[in-house]
């Protein structure tokens, strides 16, 4: 499939801000089965100056500052996207992926192979998702056992989140701690996979965050809302043996063209769309659209 | 008991074979016994009386240091005691080398850590070690450096163990601090014991300290023969803030703060009088998270959003650079000599306390089965707040501590509890052994580094305590490294200053000092402007009437009402408060709340702060004799504050004492700081200031009209708060008749308390800031204060006096020129503070976010 994808972000201030130094993290990086072919990135006003770089988890960073008084920012990305994913759908379920299980990959990830050593970095604390709590562990436990298979075991979690945490808008930001989350069960796409990061990491094994879009299939008979695709997140498992495996918790399945992968890192805190220090005395309003249509 | 020459050991009760003073055999050392033996030639009281003149000599140099939290206030004085530390040069070599390898090392291990990582892969190091620090930022990953080393100053602090062999107890490499005391404790024991010091052969620090001048000289991005240099600190309420003061007037390179500073075009600029600056370096004290709220911690005040991304472009040097707190990491202890070994093919020269990294399941094991024998610390705090030493918890803790472990290993490490040596240290008139810790400190230096030949020894307050630091309390030492020979003396004491920033003048001056000097200047002003009326008013009513009572008289109504229009104290006695209550009731308890409630805006004591606010975020300019100024009315206040005596009399005495020092301060102002180094800001704001209170003292008695005897007396009052009483009576040996006031106190050329002087020299001094303008436009500020100045120079008193008809009270010429005056000034001091001190653009997260931890 390829996918024209048109994200923008637009910052409304009630007070001129004088300056800004932003960082965004909007370029579609190069991921398994996805490909970018065309990426272009338009700010307004125009940035006094812009560059681009890679990140230590190989993520498209773009920083860029504007120096004009302004009032409103806008940031328009659009990427040309080929995602060919679904073609790796029945190597999940094979046996390399499905036969490991939760004692064996614990043992496995002890060696020092470069792509291991990577993975366990994943294992760690890292700053939006600290030590699980009870609360966590209690939960990644009923799935995941001693000898079952981890692959099963990440499925199970993902359906029980899916089952288990409402889709509220609104009621978590960012900033929402996951035990919160975990206690209250609402929050939103990236809420659900943090949550997953922490039950996997509290028993051990490597999660990451991945951030991307999702596009969404309008009804049956009807036409597609322009802006109605949406910023999406969702989590990673690591098996060795095999490598990553994504899960989307809010959707209940394992991505598939649908998902487009924009970067990932340990939680969202390493992969915010769009951040910055503006100057300034006033409050700022944020509308986000994003469009994905499939191209011929 | 071993058998010495002095009798100053009689009460020494040490464990003989871990003290800095004895030999194996007990025998003092000889270099030791030196010492004691130049103690005799004091006697009891001269060394006693030394050490008072450290303290005096201390505390008259303002050194502080800054304890968070501690009810004692802020900025406690720092202690010296008079018993040096002593080193022999034969020992100090091997420590030096010791040193020198080791900062080295662990410049490499920094440089592999943020690139390729080769001691992780070869498994060297675990990955938790360095993954699972909080002070290993991804965000430095990868960043080249302009300087050929990473890391430029590393500190390490030493203990003497059981084998008697010096041990590494800590290393430090964020933003490593105590330099600047150990420099400043040198200076003093130099100062306060010269003999013996002369005798004892002591390494000097100068040479030293030339060095590390040009450590921050060769840093610079582009080789530059004068790059401009900055200190960033994170503020005066920092634990250590006088130690930046001191190192930059010390070095001759402005200290500024995150706010004076900017990234523009891919550069760092400091905001200046004149205009941004491009600055080279940056020798930061302002730890690695906070430096940078774009790419780092988003909620940091202190840092500058945007530098990462400079020095990515080598367009700036840090010292030292962002990121190198990780390797403040004792999980890197046990994997040292193979770390040596790895990078160096050497051992390790200085020997480090046996660790215990738990992420190993052995030594986790090991670590929890022997607990209580060992002292646990995170890998990541290293700070005493953060160490366990299990001997002193109780089983619950321990217990705790234990599943702590378990549910995250590679957090911690263990480490042998070994006791370290002591030395001696005078207390209360005795010699005490104490057990103390060294901080030493390297820069790089060519090919190598290079060593302070001295350090900062801190002490245990008592002989029980074995955590030694400041924050604790506790002294510190002296530390001095004895060649066998004379010393030579270091002519080139004093090197060439070579910094274009330093010396270039008011254009260059941070534009946040220049705007604490105009602050500075106008609580001066407004203190002594406030405390002279408010001791005038007091004295009022000592005489006029019992002092709780309601006032009977309209004078002493009328200057009531001007305390509050002064002081800005509102509602006060001009209104009703809120609750219905009237001040003029009881002004006593309103006169009192007016000076000395330090919580509401406008008091005395409000002001006072204040006031010390501003001058100590810019006490590197300051001279030690304004210290010892400062000092005395921080104390006169105090003990207002603290005693119980409220009367008329008491308060009175502490006006008096309060006007001689601020007086006394602002002579010495004049003198100690030179016009480029910012003296024109605290002058404009003096008077400014000191004319705008001058324009409200004569609206709120002048401009009405009272009964003949009334207005004489506040005719009066008025010249004596303004201290000119003696001055009309010498122009104009009559009768005080309002007309001539106005034309001495508002309308005099060249009386320097009038108005028109004051305005006249406001004018003369903004016409040097760096945006006024000498062609045919003035600039804002500018046109107010001629405009100010010309209404003055028209009016004529004659007029002023006037009312409108014989009957009518209000003089309403004079009260309008009095307000159109207030107004342009205010207009002036509006317009100075947005062209020069423009830090009101507040810095906004795009995406508000706290930082979990």
């Amino acid at each position: 499939m390829i996918f024209n994808v048109k994200h923008t972000t637009k910052y409304e201030y009630n007070a001129p801000v004088i300056y800004c130094h932003n960082i965004a993290t909007l370029r579609p990086r190069e991921s398994k089965g996805q490909q970018l072919l065309d990426y272009k990135i338009q700010i307004t006003p125009q940035p006094a100056e812009i560059s681009e770089r890679i990140d230590y988890f190989g993520n498209y960073i773009t920083r860029f500052s504007i120096q004009t008084e302004h009032i409103e920012l806008k940031v328009t990305t659009k990427s040309k996207i080929v995602r060919d994913y679904a073609q790796f759908q029945d190597s999940f379920f094979s046996e390399v992926c499905r036969g490991i299980t939760l004692d064996q990959t614990l043992l496995a990830l002890r060696s020092t192979d470069p792509d291991i050593l990577d993975a366990r970095q994943y294992i760690l604390e890292s700053i939006f998702i600290g030590r699980a709590d009870n609360n966590i562990r209690d939960y990644a436990e009923v799935s995941f056992k001693r000898n079952r298979s981890v692959f099963d075991a990440a499925f199970e979690l993902m359906q029980r989140i899916y089952t288990d945490f409402q889709f509220v808008s609104g009621f978590t930001s960012i900033s929402t701690p996951v035990a919160e989350v975990m206690k209250e069960k609402k929050g939103v796409c990236q809420d659900f996979a943090q949550i997953a990061i922490a039950c996997i990491r509290s028993v051990g094994l490597p999660a990451r965050y991945v951030s991307g879009y999702i596009e969404t299939v309008p009804p049956k008979g009807k036409e597609k809302l322009v802006g109605a695709d949406a910023s999406h997140a969702w989590f990673s498992i690591f098996i060795p043996g095999f490598g990553w495996v994504d899960f989307d918790p809010t959707n209940n399945l394992i991505p598939m063209d649908q998902h487009i992968v924009v970067g990932w890192g340990r939680d969202y805190y390493d992969v915010p769309p769009l951040k910055g220090v503006v100057y300034g005395s006033g409050k700022s309003k944020l509308k986000v659209a994003v469009d994905i249509q499939a191209a011929m | 008991m071993p058998i010495t020459s002095t009798s100053w050991l009689s009460n020494y009760i040490t464990e003989y074979k871990n003290d800095e003073m004895f030999t194996p055999q007990n025998g003092v050392k000889p270099y030791w016994n030196k010492l004691l033996t130049e103690f005799d030639k004091l006697g009891y009281d001269g060394l006693m009386a030394r050490q008072r003149d450290i303290d005096w000599l201390l505390s008259e140099n303002g050194v502080t240091y800054n304890v968070y939290n501690d009810p004692q206030g802020m900025h406690r004085p720092w202690n010296l005691n008079v018993v040096p530390f002593l080193l022999r040069q034969a020992e100090w070599k091997t420590v030096e080398n010791g040193l020198k390898q080791r900062a080295q090392l662990l410049n490499l291990v920094l440089k592999d850590i943020y690139g390729e990582g080769n001691l992780i892969k070869n498994g060297i190091v675990p990955h938790e070690v360095i993954h699972g620090h909080r002070g290993f930022l991804r965000q430095c990953s990868g960043i080249e450096y302009s300087t050929e080393k990473f890391l430029s100053i590393y500190a390490a602090d030493l203990s003497r163990g059981t084998d008697g062999r010096l041990w590494v107890v800590n290393d430090r490499a964020e933003a490593p601090s105590g330099m600047g005391y150990a420099l400043e404790n040198r200076s003093t024991t130099n100062r306060i014991l010269p003999e013996i010091y002369a005798k004892m052969n002591v390494k000097r620090l100068s040479g030293f300290f030339k060095e590390f001048n040009q450590m921050l000289v060769d840093a610079s991005p582009i080789k530059k023969d004068n790059p401009n240099i900055a200190i960033l600190t994170p503020g005066s309420h920092n634990e250590t803030y006088f130690e930046h003061a001191y190192l930059s007037s010390f070095l001759g390179y402005p200290l500024v703060q995150g706010n004076d500073l900017v990234v523009r075009d891919g550069f760092v600029w400091m905001k200046s009088l004149k205009g941004l600056k491009q600055i080279d370096v940056i020798l930061r004290r302002v730890d690695d998270a906070f430096t940078d709220p774009l790419e780092l911690r988003e909620d940091s005040q202190l840092g500058v959003a945007g530098l990462l991304d400079v020095v990515r472009r080598k367009n700036v040097s840090i010292i030292n650079p962002v990121g190198s707190g990780v390797i403040e990491n004792p999980g890197l202890i046990p994997f040292m000599p193979a770390i040596a070994r790895y990078l160096l093919n050497e051992d390790l020269i200085l020997p480090q306390i046996a660790s215990w990294w738990c992420g190993q399941e052995q030594e986790r094991k090991f670590v929890l089965n022997n607990l209580s024998q060992l002292v646990i610390k995170r890998i990541d705090r290293t700070n005493r707040e953060s160490i366990h030493f299990a001997e002193f918890m109780t089983t619950q803790q321990l217990n705790d501590l234990k599943r702590e472990i378990e549910l995250t290993p590679y957090r911690f490490v263990a480490q042998e509890k070994i006791s370290f040596s002591t030395a001696p240290n005078l207390v209360d008139g005795t010699i005490e052994s104490r057990n103390l810790v060294t901080r030493t400190f390297c820069i790089a230096s060519n090919n190598d580094y290079s060593v302070m030949p001295g350090g900062l020894v801190r002490v245990a307050p008592d002989r029980e305590t074995i955590r030694v630091s400041n924050q604790r309390g506790g002294t510190s030492k002296d530390f001095w490294v004895l060649e066998d020979g004379p010393v030579k003396e270091d002519i080139t004491r004093h090197w060439q200053k070579r910094s274009s920033l330093a010396a270039s003048g008011l254009n260059d001056l941070p534009s946040l000092t220049a705007e604490n000097l105009y602050w500075a200047g106008r609580y001066v002003g407004r203190t002594l402007v406030n405390a002279r009326f408010l001791r005038m008013v007091m004295r009022q009513m000592a005489l006029v009437q019992n002092k709780n009572e309601k006032p009977d008289s309209v004078k002493l109504q009328v200057l009531f009402k001007a305390v509050t229009h002064l002081t800005g104290t509102y509602p006060g006695f001009a209104e009703k408060s809120p609750d219905g209550k009237m001040a003029m009731e009881d002004p006593m308890q309103e006169m009192l709340s007016v000076i000395l409630d330090k919580d509401r805006p406008g008091s005395l004591a409000h002001n006072l702060a204040m006031f010390g606010n501003s001058y100590y975020s810019i006490r590197n300019l300051w001279s030690s004799d304004m210290w010892r100024v400062f000092e005395n009315i921080q104390k006169i206040w105090q003990s207002f504050e603290e005693g119980q005596d409220r009367s008329i009399n008491k308060i009175l005495k502490v006006l008096n004492q309060l006007i001689t020092r601020l007086i006394a301060f602002m002579g010495l102002i004049e003198e100690s700081i030179l016009v480029q180094q910012g003296l024109l800001l605290y002058f404009i704001g003096l008077q400014l200031e000191q004319s705008m209170l001058t324009i409200t003292k004569c609206r709120s008695l002048l401009t009405i009209k009272y009964e003949e005897q009334v207005e004489y007396d506040l005719l009066e009052y008025l010249l004596t708060s303004h201290e000119s009483l003696n001055i009309y009576r010498y122009s104009y040996r009559s009768h005080i008749q309002l007309e001539h006031l106005l034309d001495l106190v508002v309308l005099d050329l060249e009386y320097p308390r009038s108005l028109t002087f004051m305005l006249n020299r406001i004018q003369k001094d903004i016409a040097r800031l760096p945006h006024s303008r000498k062609d045919n436009n003035l600039s804002n500020y500018q046109k107010y204060v001629f405009d100010a100045f010309s209404k003055l120079r028209l009016a004529e008193s004659s007029n002023l006096v006037k009312t409108k008809s014989e009957t009518d009270y209000f003089r309403e010429d004079l009260d309008e020129l009095l307000e159109n005056l207030s107004e342009l000034l205010y207009r002036t001091s509006q317009s100075i503070s947005s062209t020069y001190f423009n830090h009101t653009d507040k810095q906004n997260q795009l995406v508000t976010q706290s930082f979990p931890f």
